[in-house]
Parts: C-alpha cells; structure tokens; sequence
C-alpha cells in the first residue's frame, strides 16, 4: 500500500475502557511526535477478530488470537518498563504497511 | 482544624462532579505534573461523572419500569438492577472515601514497600476504585468515616500481599516479565478459585487432562460469540424483560411491539454508552496515574518489584473467553432459579470474564475445572449482591444519584473480600 494512506491503529484492551484508555492516549501523542497520521480505534478483545478487517496494526494489552495483522504488546505503555523499544517496533511498523 | 474540616465539607458537599475534579487536579500537582495537564485531567473525571449520571437516568427510564412490571406479573423479584462494575466505580470514586483513596492507596502501597511487606509497586490507579467501595459501603454502613478508612486500607493490603503471592503462577502461564495483578476484585476472588483448585485436586477431576485445545475453544467461541457482543447482549437482554414484563400486561399487539422494541433499544444503547462515558473519567485518571508511576519507580528504583497491573491484562486468554460467554446464558438462568436471589444481572454481563481471569491461570487452562468455578464464583456473587443491595442503593443516594421512586433499586455482584469486610462492619457497628 501507499506510505501516504492514512493508517488505523486497532486498541484492544479487555475492556475497551481502562488500560486501552490509556495506550490510546500514548500512542496517539507518539504517531503525532513522528508525523504519522492515523486513525486510532478501541474495542474490546472480544470484538478484535471483526474489527480487525479494517486495520492495519494492533497494539493489544491482552491476548489476541487468530487475526492476520500485526499485533504489539501495549503493555510497556503502562508498566513503563520497555516502552522506547515498543514505541519503535510501532513506527517501523507502520512505515512498513 | 475546624477551618480545614469547614473547607472539606464544603467540597465534598458539591457532589463528586465538582469534588472530583479539585481533587484530581491538586493530587496530580503534588505528584508533580504541569498546572494545564493538571487541570485538564481534573476537568475530565468531572465531565465523566456526569455523564455517568446521565446514563444512569437512561437505564432507570427503560429498565425501571419493565423490571417492576415483571415482579408483579410473575412474582420474580429480580428487583435489583445490576448496574454493572462501571457505575460500581462511578459512586465508590464519588464518595468522602472516594475523595481520598489515592492518597489512601499510595500511602498503604509505599508504606508496604518500605516495610517489605510487599513487593507490588500498584500504577494501575483506576482499581483504587474497589478499595474505594469496600470503604465507602462501611461508611454508609456505620456512619464511622474512619472504619471506611480502615476498610480500604485493609482491602488495599489484601490486593497487594495476594498480587505477590499469585504472581509467580500467572507471570509462567502468560509469560509475562516482572508483573502482578494487583487488581482489587480478582484478588478477592482467589477465596473462592483456590479453595475449588484443592477441590478438584482431591476429587481429581480432569486430573490427568491437557490444558484445554485452542482450535477447540475457537470452534466452541465462534457459535457463542453472541455473548461477547454487549450491543447484542443489551438487545436480547431487553427483550426477554420486556417479554416477561409487558405480555401478561394485556395490551394491543401494536402497543406490545413498539414497548419491546423500545426497551430493546434502550439496553443495547446502554451497553455501549455506558462504558464510552467511563472512558471519559478513565482518561482523565491517565496524566495522574503516569505521575505516581514515576514517583514510585524513582524512589524503589533497584529493588526487585512487581508491577502491580488491572486483570485486564489476562482477559484476552482463549479460555477466559469461551468460558465467560458460556457464564452469560448461565448466569441469566441462575437468577431466575436461585432462591431468594434478588439480583437482575444487567451491566456485568459484558464483563464476565473479570470474573474468572484467575480461575484459568490456577486451573492450568483446564476447561471443566475452569466453567465450574465461573459458575460457583457467579452463584456465590449474586447472593452477596443480592444481600448488599439496600447498601449500595444508599451510597449512590448518598453522592447524590436520584432513583424514581418505587421497588426498584441498584446493586452490583459482590466482591468476595470487601464484601465480608462491609457486613461485619454492619453487623457490630450497623447504624
């Protein structure tokens, strides 16, 4: 796909209230940080496998299984234990899509 | 004194969407974040509770009516609304006890940490929100604030000695690096999941058996995920109520329909507002959350901690799922058949699965072991909600929630720890 598209960036959390909350609001300052635009989305990981369809990557504070994009570990985000190197993994990523 | 405690009263007086807010925007001053940030964070929890309220009122308007109605055609008292864990933390961060509890919680965690009687460092500020309940329900209970207190801080060391001690187990089955789940309901809920783990030990069910297959509990998901939608759950939900509640009524066909379709409606569109408007105060508590993580890991930098985190984290396991959907059709049905039980599971049903995240890592993923548990967990919940039901209604009445008048009243399933702690409170100090 073009590197000009718009990305969407899917949140998946247990929730879609607390911790998805919160690596929604990290990640949103973090693609704004390196001029990449995105739409970012929440949902609970019930409704990953559907939501999935329209996205081109997944950073997840739980499990996610079974679906055919990308999914990072949103968990640094709020542990703040790894989180340059996960902030990298997500801009390689989606200048890869 | 006198001036200090003048000043309280008056800001708690103003009710939690005022209260709220100067007391996040001071608390995150203190733990160092810039004066715009911090405003905003305290702007936004108050916006958040009153659209908590707002929600509240659309849920008593569709769902009010329709469950007395179904108490008098049936004599089904299910007149306990749940109204879920996102309102539960609404009013449990509402009250004089809400007011303090970060201050209340970091305090306790610190002290723990000093002590070494814990090695949790707790950032995870929104499940302050349990402690916050345990102590608020005492409060309305005795009347004594400092009971209330001391509630909180016994559930907030409870959560965070089980999080060091479930640790090692749920850190190898989800291989995860140095986390805890310092989570103030899944915590509690080990007091049911290790008592049925020895259980089935000793009667040796699936005793042998392999942890459950994922292309299994894949096939098994896909035909119930029905379950996992809340949107769906809210439009089936309303119309077996309405079903229940308006068929005996004798009214016009037409007039039956459009009531149905109505209620229907209206709880699908509660189910996904309610937690969209949660999310509003939730994302107001992120800029104070990140401070006190700051300040904690600077100053117990070097020591061999646990990062305390929400069970959340553990929901997404194949297992937690396909057994929590199975916990939805079952838990209705448990409603209905148990005796005495007053409780009209509504807003919890789409977060069955908080109830047995433990259950799957202690069980070793076995599927049996696993759905037995959930059901014993929902069994033993629903009556402790219905028992506590009077109490919470009071709380919410108490921050200034309004109910019609009527039977109806809210509740919430009950938490295996605080509750314990709320009714011995009320026993020998009860108002």
């Amino acid at each position: 796909m073009a590197s000009g598209r718009k990305k969407r960036v899917l949140i998946v959390c247990g929730t879609a209230i607390a911790t998805s909350t919160m690596v929604a609001m990290k990640v949103e300052e973090l693609l704004r940080e390196h001029g990449i635009e995105a739409d970012i989305r929440r949902c609970m990981t019930s409704e990953a496998k559907n939501a999935a369809k329209d996205a081109d990557l997944i950073v997840a504070t739980t499990q996610v299984v079974d679906v055919a994009i990308p999914v990072i570990s949103g968990i640094p985000f709020i542990s703040g234990v790894g989180m340059e190197q996960v902030k990298q993994e997500i801009v390689n990523t989606l200048r890869s899509t | 004194m006198d001036v200090i405690k003048s000043v309280y009263d008056f800001i708690t007086g103003l009710g939690p969407s005022v209260m709220m807010p100067i007391i996040i925007t001071l608390l995150a001053l203190v733990l160092g974040a810039k004066f715009g940030r911090a405003l905003r964070a305290g702007i936004t929890v108050g916006i958040g509770f009153i659209g908590i309220n707002l929600i509240i009122g659309l849920l008593f308007q569709y769902l009010g009516p329709a469950a007395e109605g179904m108490v008098k055609n049936w004599g089904v008292t299910l007149n306990a609304i749940d109204v879920g864990w996102p309102v539960a933390a609404a009013i449990a961060f509402g009250t004089q006890i809400g007011s303090i509890i970060f201050v209340v919680g970091l305090l306790v965690n610190i002290i723990m940490l000093v002590l070494r009687l814990t090695k949790t460092v707790d950032v995870d500020l929104w499940n302050y929100w349990h402690w916050a309940y345990t102590g608020s329900l005492i409060f309305v209970a005795t009347g004594i604030f400092w009971l209330g207190i001391l509630g909180s801080v016994l559930h907030a060391a409870f959560t965070l000695v089980v999080a060091d001690r479930t640790a090692p187990v749920i850190q190898k089955y989800f291989n995860w690096p140095d986390l805890s789940i310092a989570h103030g309901w899944a915590t509690a809920s080990m007091l049911i999941v290790w008592p049925m783990m020895k259980f089935f030990d000793l009667i040796g069910l699936e005793k042998s058996a392999e942890a459950a297959q994922k292309s299994d509990l894949e096939r098994l998901r896909e035909r119930i995920g029905v379950f996992g939608e809340p949107v769906l759950i809210g439009l089936i939900l309303g119309l077996i109520v309405g079903l229940l509640a308006y068929v005996p009524a004798g009214l016009a066909f037409g007039d039956l329909l459009s009531k149905l379709l109505q209620l229907a409606m209206g709880m699908a569109a509660v189910m996904l507002l309610m937690p969209r408007v949660v999310a509003i105060l939730m994302e107001g508590l992120v800029p104070l959350s990140e401070q006190a993580r700051e300040f904690l890991q600077k100053r117990f930098a070097g020591r061999e901690f646990y990062i305390g985190m929400d069970s959340a984290l553990m929901i997404g396991e194949p297992l937690t799922l396909t057994v929590a959907f199975l916990l939805v059709p079952i838990t209705l049905l448990l409603a209905v058949i148990l005796p005495g039980n007053r409780m009209l599971p509504f807003g919890d049903l789409a977060a069955t699965p908080f109830f047995v995240v433990m259950a799957t890592p202690f069980m070793r993923g076995r599927f049996w072991r696993t759905l037995i548990t959930g059901i014993v967990i929902m069994i033993v919940i629903m009556y402790m909600g219905s028992i506590w039901t009077p109490l919470i209604t009071a709380t919410a009445q108490s921050i200034g929630y309004a109910f019609p008048e009527g039977a109806t009243q809210i509740s919430g399933f009950g938490n295996p720890f605080g509750w314990v702690l709320v009714m011995l409170s009320q026993l020998f100090f009860g108002k």
